[in-house]
């Protein structure tokens, strides 16, 4: 019988839509449009038109050793031009934010080639090759896995995951990257990843309305979505892990 | 003269408050006679990006603007989410929450009774102040804070 991942345990729709993010072969849904240049100028790694940094000379022109691997791996696009190595790291709140950084490693892995994610409690940063990063990003910005208001783009000073909201349901930020437009019912980036104030504003579209985000959310939350001890088949899971790492601990013998 | 031990509450809202709304629910709460002091906690926001690599860029903040509360000024230095509150006695709190209700209307808050703020000195308290550490300073900030207290006057 041929192999079939199972992502994630659990009968919730949180748990429903971590195997949905994880499995390759669902597309994920685009929700909005974001251009190249926007991208570029909320990263800030470069100006938005001048040429990729190298780190070393395009592949074509280096004298490669032989070496099987290299021949069975195809480079990337950044790899083959010798881009340097640049990154994106996210922040999302846990109300209800659609991705979460653990999921964002898992689902990162499967999706994309080249990287190497980094993982924490409230943000996670993904690093790889420039051209390659800002494909990536284009991707994870446009589609299901961001929210304007809950879901940051923060370089540096994330501190916002597990904080209250604040009133125009946006997810606290100490540098307040991006401000929500209450006329037209935006969200803006003013500043870049890391703080620097950009020359103009990137538009990066309507916050989700709660409905949506509760449908939607890889987060389990009993106040505000659905509580993960209502997921027995969750639970079950995690406490035979659990229940393995202990045994595992006292080195049992067969 | 046996001293007198006020007590305390506190002041949670479901959402960090916008400035427009803490003016309000600050000029509420100071308009109900018995409230001896009160910090206002929540995430800090700073004047300067203080660390990463735009260290030392401006750091403007729709969130942190000048207040008027009473007859005074309140350069707003946080995001407010909690307010500590001392009273001169329990008899204050139904009266608190009944002056404050109507300022949440579109998100909830939570009024308790209990011991929030610092009433004896600390260790840190005895470097800062030495042995005669002025009381009513005591858990209104931390020691090492040069901010001093807004003092609202004529609200008796």
């Amino acid at each position: 019988m041929a192999y079939k991942p199972q992502y994630n345990a659990g009968t919730s729709t949180v748990a429903a839509n971590r195997r949905k993010q994880m499995d390759p072969a669902h597309k994920l849904a685009k929700l909005r449009d974001v251009t190249d240049k926007d991208i570029v100028l909320i990263m800030g790694h470069r100006a938005p038109g001048s040429a990729y940094k190298s780190a070393h000379p395009p592949l074509s022109e280096q004298q490669e050793p032989a070496c099987p691997v290299r021949k069975l791996v195809t480079p990337t696009d950044g790899a083959k031009a010798g881009d340097r190595v640049r990154y994106i790291q996210f922040a999302d709140s846990m109300y209800n934010a659609p991705c979460q950084p653990y999921l964002r490693s898992y689902l990162e892995a499967y999706r994309f080639r080249g990287i190497d994610p980094g993982t924490l409690s409230g943000r996670q940063i993904i690093e790889c090759r420039e051209r390659d990063l800002e494909k990536y990003a284009k991707d994870l910005v446009q589609s299901e896995l961001f929210d304007p208001a809950l879901t940051g783009v923060r370089g540096a000073t994330v501190h916002g995951h597990s904080l209250r909201l604040d009133e125009n349901g946006m997810m606290f930020d100490m540098l307040q990257r991006c401000v929500f437009d209450k006329k037209a019912g935006i969200v803006k980036y003013v500043k870049n990843q890391i703080g620097e104030p950009l020359d103009s504003e990137v538009k990066v579209g309507k916050p989700m309305d709660n409905k949506w985000l509760k449908a939607n959310t890889t987060i389990y939350h009993s106040l505000v979505g659905s509580a993960y001890r209502d997921d027995a088949e969750a639970i079950e899971y995690i406490q035979r892990i659990h229940g393995l790492r202990v045994k595992y601990g006292f080195m049992p013998k067969e | 003269m046996t001293e007198a031990t006020f007590p305390q509450c506190r002041i949670d809202s479901e959402r960090l408050m916008n400035p427009e709304t803490t003016e309000k629910l600050l000029n509420r709460i100071v308009s109900v006679p018995g409230v001896r002091r009160m910090v206002l906690n929540g995430q800090r926001l700073p004047m300067t990006v203080p660390y990463g690599p735009a260290r030392g860029l401006d750091n403007p903040h729709p969130m942190r603007k000048t207040i008027h509360v009473g007859d005074q000024e309140i350069p707003l230095q946080v995001h407010v989410g909690t307010v500590l509150l001392e009273i001169e006695n329990r008899d204050v709190v139904p009266a608190l929450k009944a002056a404050i209700e109507p300022v949440f209307t579109d998100f909830s808050f939570r009024i308790k009774e209990g011991k929030f703020m610092k009433t004896e000195p600390s260790l840190v308290d005895y470097c800062k102040y030495g042995p005669n550490a002025d009381k009513e300073m005591l858990g209104l900030a931390d020691p090492s804070s040069k901010s001093r207290p807004i003092i609202l006057q004529g609200i008796k």
